[in-house]
């Protein structure tokens, strides 16, 4: 039976047409979200990148030895993307405890994700930065901006980590099923892809010279 | 219904050979970034490369590669415009912050005309 079937109700014999996408229902309303989503960070950051190139005194605090951090990062997330891969593809095969371990490998490169990210912070404010001040005696805008889209960012990345934990025991309680795992993954690798734009714009664009 | 795109998807030894790229792309930018190129031309550059990156993570790793094309044509273009309608917004928001004219509150004769 197809989905057509099942989600209009139609009986047996019965000729429908397919469904225009072709695709879950779950599955296109993340898409749909990711959408929405993709335009708010694209507003956030087109605001930044006129401020930024449209203020005379924009403070450029990231030195190049401190960008380890940001490429470690960088580096962690592109891998938990991969290993959500790992998951999906197990979970179309009913791998139950592969997709588990490839998930709580996700999991673990999301939280050390985050760590990361609160431990930048963290030392940034202990230099004097914050939403609202500026140690480099610049514009303060910086930090309110910056502070602001890697905050924006960290609360889906910290979201994604607890979506995956229910993913993961619905998955394995039989609760959920294949394409619920799927439709996080494409969640996960959304916020993936935001940073792909997050650390070349407020983190590279920002090294001194 | 999903079956016959899963038979064209790579397998995970494609998805290594994808993110070895985009690990590889990552490493471009943080070299041109060491490079101490202008702001702009390092901007364009690392956009470009955000763009190719983010399009190799959309269509392998989201998948939109192995579904219907409805589904590519309905969001992207979408996406697309609505980003470039606000590329378009932002410089006039922006400008009318700096031409805000100033208003004289100081008694008659004054520039807003009011009489009392």
């Amino acid at each position: 039976m197809s989905e057509a079937d099942i989600t209009l109700g139609a009986g047996h014999g019965a000729a429908m047409e397919p469904t225009f996408y072709g695709i879950q229902s779950k599955k296109l309303t993340m898409w749909l979200f990711i959408a929405s989503d993709a335009v708010t960070f694209g507003a956030i950051l087109f605001g930044y990148l006129y401020l930024r190139f449209g203020t005379s005194n924009w403070p450029r605090p990231f030195e190049a030895a401190g960008l380890v951090n940001g490429v470690i990062m960088t580096f962690v997330l592109l891998t938990s993307s991969l290993t959500m891969l790992g998951a999906v593809l197990a979970a179309k095969k009913g791998q139950k405890s592969t997709t588990i371990q490839w998930l709580g490998a996700t999991i673990l490169l999301g939280i050390v994700f985050a760590a990361l990210h609160l431990r930048e912070w963290f030392h940034m404010f202990h230099e004097g930065w914050s939403l609202s001040h500026n140690p480099m005696g610049g514009t303060v805008m910086f930090g309110a901006i910056f502070f602001s889209v890697t905050g924006l960012h960290l609360m889906h990345v910290i979201s994604g980590v607890i979506a995956l934990v229910v993913i993961a025991i619905g998955y394995n309680t039989d609760w959920l099923d294949a394409g619920h795992v799927e439709t996080t993954g494409l969640y996960w690798h959304f916020v993936d892809l935001v940073w792909m734009f997050v650390f070349p714009l407020l983190y590279l664009m920002n090294v001194g010279r | 219904m999903e079956a016959t795109h899963e038979a064209h998807e790579p397998g995970m030894g494609g998805y290594v050979g994808i993110w070895i790229g985009m690990l590889f792309i990552v490493g471009i930018e943080v070299f041109l970034t060491l490079q101490g190129l202008q702001p702009y031309k390092l901007l364009v550059i690392l956009l470009i490369l955000a763009f190719i990156e983010s399009a190799v993570g959309l269509f392998y790793f989201m998948h939109l590669k192995y579904e219907r094309r409805s589904l590519v044509w309905s969001l992207i273009p979408a996406v697309v415009f609505v980003l470039l309608m606000m590329n378009h917004i932002w410089p006039d928001s922006h400008r009318l912050v700096n031409l805000k004219v100033p208003i004289s509150m100081s008694g008659p004769g004054d520039a807003s005309g009011d009489t009392k």
